[in-house]
């Protein structure tokens, strides 16, 4: 199909480059797909930038409108990404805070999250401290928020500095790598973590169900010879952590869960039921366990939901009509080598009909937000067996590409994947701290905003990675969507407009 | 320069032998029906060598054949140690604990350095499922997998295949009922017996304690639809598994079983799942018995069954030799195929 010409993006340039740190002085987009999730609305439109802020955003209609649709120049407010390693202080030859912020940046994110386990944990206000210096010292405009440790040290046994670090600025409290550990413990950090008015983000894994685990319990582990990581094991601390969590709100009432990466059927219809009943959880999702599924450790490359039955897939996920997963081996779906370690990460990639129940689970909004886990490794960690390899998937900057594809397959509105990028997260990051923190594309408002060409494919490849992670089993696959512009709080992020 | 020494006889498979097109063997589930008879016919070749006076041929002569193993092995360590000799390659043997693993030496590093020494054909065992196919990735010659994990062990597959074919009447598997009985979870024999015994067309039984069978229902349930292979059945019923069988295979049950949980004792296994002439008695009055070893005698296999004339375990080590010789022999006359492991 004959495509049109780059967008009618005018940048006046009159800073010069369009360099990173820059405040974006001029930039004009006319006849692009605007989408703001934060008002509920997309369309035809034209955006002015001037010094940084919005100046004008003209909704299109009529024949003014006429040949912008949604398959070409997109802009979107930032992308909010709840949950990522930056590495930094500690494992800085796999990821630096820098390079991670670059990677945000060219994956349109804006605004990141970056968990606490590094090395020392973040666990008071010291190591907050660090991290923050290491975002000034980067020049990027992308905001870095920073989730404490919920114990000392990471270790599972008394809390953080909880309230010191909350004086700090962090925006909740996670032990992420590994669950909160044992239900006491949590007990009491949702209870002082809601004094404090702020969440504790757990990593629900039943560590003693998954000990030496390797994939996703079901066909794929059974046929490969994988020690099988089951389902129960994250629904099981699920089940747990609500329990909890109802008995704790009853008098702290500033009690908060948010249960992060879910990646099974059976959690994501826990929480469901959990917020029906009015408890304040929230949970996100990955961007890999939407879309990929256990399969490809067996060499399949098909997308999760290539690999249900048609008749079940768009079906609600649970009862009767639930969709039913394929098998690679039927299907002649199988095209690479086995054992592929890129694949290896926690939560494993489940089955697809697990991947269909989080993709439905976005769509009923069981599921607030998309959150990447973006998980840098190095080579060496990587490139071993299997079962020795690092957890983790490097993927920030696919997960525009990743949904993109789930829109293009029909699997989630251009509204919803956008939504759960932008207005989603936000509205988590907001009831964490109890105040907002984005705005959309709002006139007066600093720009904050991400523009791609839908209709643009790119290839993923090492070089093609700001990140320093290069452990994505999306090398050599091209995605929709190539980001042209990513501008934070007024500033140039990320441009690669000509 | 010849290949063989003058007047040694030449290895003959036959004129209309299929092509041999993997460049790797990692498992058997990437093997075509005529692929499987090559290396039968390759393998009675190999023993029609090992019946000479002097079992020796030139054909991997000059070849480098390195064994490196990272989990204790004596029998098939050995066995392919033979099987390159006879072929009169130069072995070089590895016992590679899995100590380097903990001083931070890589698999990728351990592949590199035995290349850089010269190994042209490498064996491996190794304890992690899928390693061989990492090593595959970074050797340039042939890689052979004498075990991974709880993943393949093709050349057992092949060997007692071969037993099989070599010993029931009328040389075929199609339609006799093959019983693998004891710890299936754990076993990388199993697993490509499965591949190799379904695509061959037997009826086949996977029979142990639910706890050693954990997950695969998933696979004899789907088997149906896997292209070319047949439905297997997974039961915990020893008798119904027994009943009418051709081949029953016991398969090695390990002490650590009882301490991770999975099993009371091994005196509740013998009772329950043990191969004893009672239970034998079901089966067909000619039934083969077969084991990969090594055996626990009195704990999954009976040693009165042991005894037995239809017990064709030393014939599985012969044949062992006889097989991996094949293997070893087109392994080695593919060159450079890039990709010729195919997955699909």
């Amino acid at each position: 199909m004959p495509r049109e010409p780059r967008p009618s993006a005018k940048t006046g340039r009159r800073g010069g480059a369009l360099q990173v740190g820059a405040t974006l002085a001029d930039l004009e987009i006319s006849r692009a797909w605007l989408v703001d999730p934060f008002a509920g609305r997309e369309g035809a439109g034209e955006i002015v930038v001037r010094d940084g802020e919005i100046a004008g955003v003209t909704w299109l209609t009529g024949a003014a409108a006429k040949g912008v649709d949604a398959s070409g120049v997109i802009v979107a407010p930032g992308f909010l990404d709840l949950h990522v390693h930056l590495r930094e202080p500690g494992f800085e030859d796999a990821e630096t805070v820098a390079t991670g912020l670059a990677a945000a940046a060219h994956g349109g994110f804006t605004r990141v999250c970056a968990m606490a386990n590094t090395s020392p944990a973040i666990d008071g206000a010291a190591v907050v401290g660090l991290v923050r210096a290491a975002a000034a010292a980067s020049g990027s405009p992308v905001a870095l928020e920073i989730v404490g440790a919920v114990s000392a040290g990471r270790a599972g046994e008394k809390l953080a500095a909880l309230g010191e670090m909350t004086d700090a600025g962090v925006v909740g409290f996670s032990d992420d790598g590994a669950p909160v550990k044992g239900p006491v413990l949590l007990a009491h950090a949702l209870r002082y973590a809601g004094m404090l008015g702020r969440p504790i983000v757990e990593h629900a894994e039943d560590t003693a169900l998954t000990s030496g685990a390797e994939a996703n319990e079901g066909l794929v582990a059974s046929v490969l010879g994988l020690r099988g990581w089951p389902a129960a094991a994250e629904e099981a601390v699920v089940a747990r952590d609500l329990a909890i969590l109802a008995d704790v709100v009853r008098d702290v009432p500033g009690a908060r869960l948010h249960l992060t990466h879910l990646s099974t059927a059976g959690a994501l219809d826990l929480v469901r039921r959990a917020k029906a009943a009015g408890l304040p959880v929230t949970c996100d999702v990955t961007p890999h366990h939407l879309a990929l599924a256990d399969e490809w450790i067996a060499g399949a490359r098909r997308w999760a939901w290539e690999a249900v039955d048609g008749a079940g897939a768009r079906r609600d996920p649970v009862g009767a009509g639930a969709p039913v997963a394929r098998d690679p081996w039927t299907d002649a779906a199988i095209v690479a080598e086995p054992f592929d370690p890129d694949l290896r990460v926690n939560p494993p990639l489940r089955d697809p009909a697990d991947a269909a129940a989080v993709r439905a689970a976005l769509r009923d909004g069981t599921a607030d937000a998309v959150a990447t886990d973006h998980a840098p490794h190095t080579l060496v960690d990587k490139e071993v067996e299997f079962g020795l390899a690092a957890n983790g998937i490097s993927g920030i900057e696919t997960a525009l590409g990743v949904l993109l594809a789930a829109v293009d397959a029909g699997e989630l509105t251009l509204a919803a994947a956008m939504a759960a990028l932008t207005s989603g997260p936000a509205g988590v990051l907001g009831a964490w701290t109890g105040r907002p923190v984005a705005a959309g594309l709002k006139v007066g408002a600093p720009a904050d905003l991400v523009l791609f060409d839908r209709g643009e494919s790119w290839t993923v490849t090492p070089a093609s990675l700001r990140s320093k992670g290069k452990n994505t089993p999306l090398a050599g696959r091209a995605l929709p969507g190539r980001v042209l512009l990513t501008v934070a709080a007024g500033r140039i992020a990320f441009s690669d407009l000509d | 320069m010849s290949d063989r020494d003058p007047g040694a006889e030449p290895i003959v498979v036959g004129a209309d032998a299929p092509a041999w097109r993997h460049r790797h063997l990692l498992d058997v589930d990437v093997l075509a029906a005529d692929e499987i008879d090559l290396v039968m016919r390759t393998a009675d070749a190999m023993k029609g060598i090992l019946a000479r006076p002097i079992a020796k041929v030139p054909a991997l002569r000059g070849r480098n054949v390195t064994i490196i193993f990272w989990e204790a092995s004596t029998r098939t360590r050995v066995s392919f140690e033979v099987a390159a000799k006879n072929l009169s390659a130069d072995v070089v043997n590895i016992a590679a604990s899995t100590s380097s693993v903990t001083k931070g030496e890589s698999l990728v590093d351990t592949i590199r350095t035995v290349q850089a020494l010269g190994a042209q054909m490498l064996v491996m065992r190794h304890g992690t499922s899928g390693a061989p196919y990492l090593a595959a990735e970074h050797f340039d010659g042939h890689v052979l997998n004498g075990g991974d994990g709880w993943h393949a062990h093709p050349t057992q597959a092949l060997l007692d295949l071969y037993t099989m074919r070599e010993r029931l009447p009328g040389g075929s598997i199609a339609g006799r009922k093959v019983v693998i009985l004891g710890d299936i979870l754990h076993s990388r024999v199993a697993r490509s017996n499965i591949w190799s015994l379904t695509a061959a067309g037997a009826d086949l039984w996977l029979c142990g304690p639910s706890t050693l069978l954990r997950g695969l229902d998933r696979w004899g349930g789907r088997a149906a639809g896997f292209p070319g292979h047949g439905r297997f059945t997974v039961t915990s019923d020893v008798d119904a598994a027994l009943r009418d069988a051709d081949v029953v295979m016991a398969l090695r049950i390990q002490k650590e079983r009882m301490d991770s949980g999975l099993l009371p004792s091994l005196r509740e296994y013998t009772a329950r799942f043990g191969l004893t002439l009672d239970r034998l008695a079901a089966a067909k009055p000619d039934a083969l018995v077969m084991h990969p070893g090594p055996m626990n005698e009195g704990v999954e296999i009976d040693p009165a069954v042991v005894a037995l004339d239809r017990a064709v375990i030393e014939d599985q080590v012969t044949n062992g030799v006889a097989v991996r010789m094949a293997l070893l022999y087109l392994l080695a006359g593919v060159h450079g195929a890039e990709g010729a492991h195919d997955a699909a």
